[in-house]
């Protein structure tokens, strides 16, 4: 937390004297003054000679306090908030009808899906697909942040052009285009780099928002796992750390903005032989919703579908 | 806390959240010579500090651009684009299942058994590489990374005239232009353009890799970068395991934003190791699960009664499929049996 001394930039109230006053009972930051007794405080003041412009500047520190922690909400508040979401949220369809009745109707807004599976099982692909789909069907934007150069646009326009049922054909191409337009590939090599684009993608959000727009629908990462692999473990918990507030970036986007996030994961060995997703027991609470999908060997070309967490 | 998302090292953050820099705004606020005396570090150190926050707080701000964010790039436009490169294996039948070649951009990754002919079809590439663009070729250089010492110049010095030779007969080329070409495609100037890097631990190998971005930046032309083989110092004497993941899983991303910034491929060579898997014991590429999401595609090389052959085991746009070849006096080429079907599984 700042220092008092560069609050009173902003909020003259809280000028030398009152810092000089806080100095005097050991509080030099805002989280000094979080952690002192305001009740004892106050008591000082009323004995202090210029006791009124000190309160005031208790309470302006206070009044900040209280705007920048969210609003508490009690149940009936949070029922009715549900109910009348129920119309307004949306889902998305993932492009393929059985996965779609696997997560009752498909992607749902506000949720962070993890794609868990072992290597060349389709993560990608279902990845691409439900890029394709949400562009197509939903017309919102899709921002697919890819970190292994996996992001293929021959797969998209493949999946893009099939089932288009328009006549004409500059009408089709004039579609396709907006289309594609939809989606926004953006390459993160490290997980510095991905922290910056959520951030980034944060603001921008906030500031459509407030214009009333709502662009992004679907924010993709693939794959997550290989970002966090290089720093997990280790020496100190800096690794972990760095994968929760990951983790917990996106459930706030998420949820503050309406978007459907779908990150990929892969194996790692566990306990028996028995292969389990990796990135950690911590990691297991952060998704909403876990899909392992493997290949099935017998049947040529098989895929199956199963569920971890709803 | 904001500051966690600052690449600075663990020592400097633990310095500056004890001091009370928690946010990226009170970090703007605060003066070198604030910073330095706070944390206990030099000046220097306090200002790189303070750059690092400014370039992520500078990032925060929204600029009203029309692309969501910057360094994206639209799929329509990359669509438009189009500009994967391919290099050719020489034989036909595997740039069919490849989709025309090895990629650049993306980083394959090639496995097999000992004597399949990875080396070869490592040195075929970086030949291969440097045909020139009128004749199907990217008309670049090569990077040839050798962690086990495989490489031979003779065998190169082979490989490099078989392509000449395949190239002048398959392009009837004129006698005049002939003479052009022959100085540009002797052999030997083939050879200089392969830049050759022995490796003999797995500290030269993370080395390498780190050096490689300030190589290819120095030296434009370089198309292709193979290391022959990314396993070899990294399965033995390597206790351990969790640290080799970390340092792989590093290396995987360090490869795949060279191939991406500098448009080149990325061939990396592996070797296999059997799995307990579904009651039977497989064959699988080596280095453990969390390698094999490293790479863009895999290409697992097997023999098949007497033929070799190569099978696409990942890729995000091209179908599962195999295709037979051959190791030839010059190089890799069509298998030459009868049967020249590809098989799609």
């Amino acid at each position: 937390m700042a220092p008092l001394k560069s609050l009173e930039r902003d909020y003259p109230i809280i000028d030398s004297e009152f810092q000089h006053f806080c100095a005097f009972h050991g509080i030099f930051t805002v989280e000094d003054f979080l952690i002192h007794d305001l009740n004892a405080l106050v008591m000082f003041v009323w004995k202090q000679p210029n006791s009124e412009r000190l309160k005031q500047g208790i309470d302006q520190i206070c009044f900040l306090l209280e705007s920048m922690h969210r609003p508490w909400l009690n149940g009936v508040a949070l029922l009715k908030d549900a109910q009348q979401n129920k119309q307004n949220k949306h889902v998305f369809s993932i492009g393929n009808e059985g996965i779609d009745s696997f997560l009752h109707d498909g992607l749902r807004e506000g949720r962070v899906i993890e794609l868990v599976g072992p290597s060349s099982s389709g993560k990608t692909q279902v990845c691409l697909r439900a890029a394709a789909s949400v562009a197509k069907l939903c017309e919102g934007g899709v921002v697919f942040l890819d970190t292994g150069n996996s992001f293929s646009v021959h797969r998209i326009a493949c999946f893009v052009s099939q089932n288009s049922n328009s006549t004409s054909i500059e009408g089709s191409h004039e579609t396709f285009e907006k289309v594609m337009s939809n989606i926004s590939c953006c390459r993160v090599y490290d997980i510095f780099g991905l922290l910056d684009v959520l951030h980034q993608l944060e603001c921008k959000l906030k500031c459509e928002m407030q214009a009333g727009d709502h662009l992004v629908r679907l924010l993709i990462i693939d794959s997550l796992s290989s970002l966090i692999t290089p720093i997990l473990g280790g020496g100190g918990p800096n690794g972990h750390a760095l994968m929760i507030s990951a983790g917990f970036l996106l459930k706030k986007l998420a949820h503050e903005y309406s978007l459907c996030v779908l990150v990929t994961n892969h194996m790692v060995g566990g306990e028996g032989g028995l292969p389990k997703p990796a990135l950690g027991e911590s990691w297991k609470g952060v998704p909403h919703v876990r899909l392992l999908l493997s290949r099935d060997h017998r049947a040529s070309n098989g895929y199956s579908f199963s569920m971890l967490k709803y | 806390m904001e500051v966690m998302r600052l690449p600075i090292s663990v020592s400097q953050r633990k310095k500056l959240v004890s001091a009370g820099y928690t946010s990226l705004s009170a970090l703007s606020s605060a003066s070198p010579s604030d910073l330095a005396r706070d944390l206990e570090i030099s000046e220097v150190a306090a200002h790189e500090i303070l750059k690092v926050a400014s370039h992520g707080s500078r990032l925060d701000k929204s600029d009203g651009n029309k692309a969501i964010l910057t360094g994206a790039q639209n799929a329509w436009d990359m669509y438009k684009e189009d500009l994967h490169t391919r290099i050719t294996t020489s034989c036909t039948d595997l740039d069919n299942i490849l989709g025309g070649g090895i990629s650049c951009k993306e980083v394959t990754e090639i496995g097999g058994v000992p004597g399949i002919g990875k080396t070869q079809l490592g040195i075929q590439l970086a030949v291969n590489v440097q045909i020139p663009v009128q004749y199907g070729g990217l008309e670049g250089k090569a990077v040839y990374i050798d962690t086990e010492g495989s490489f031979m110049v003779e065998r190169a010095l082979q490989i490099a005239e078989g392509c000449v030779e395949d190239m002048m007969e398959n392009n009837n080329i004129r006698p005049r232009d002939l003479q052009v070409i022959q100085d540009k495609l002797q052999p030997k100037s083939l050879l200089a353009n392969i830049f050759y890097f022995r490796i003999c631990s797995y500290t030269e190998q993370i080395g390498v890799v780190n050096y490689l971005e300030k190589f290819v930046s120095e030296h434009k032309d370089v198309k292709i970068v193979v290391i022959d083989s990314i396993t070899f110092h990294f399965r033995q004497d390597f206790e351990d395991l969790a640290l080799r993941t970390r340092v792989l899983g590093g290396i995987a991303l360090k490869l795949m934003k060279l191939a991406h910034n500098f448009n080149l491929a990325v061939v990396l060579l592996n070797q296999v190791t059997t799995k307990y898997a579904e009651g039977s014991y497989q064959l699988t590429l080596a280095l453990g699960d969390t390698w094999a999401h490293a790479s863009t595609n895999r290409v697992i090389l097997y023999w098949n009664g007497n033929e070799r052959y190569a099978y696409i085991d990942k890729s995000p746009s091209l179908p599962s499929a195999s295709a037979p070849y051959s190791v030839t006096v010059k190089g890799i080429r069509n298998s030459a049996s009868n049967c020249k079907r590809i098989k799609l599984m």
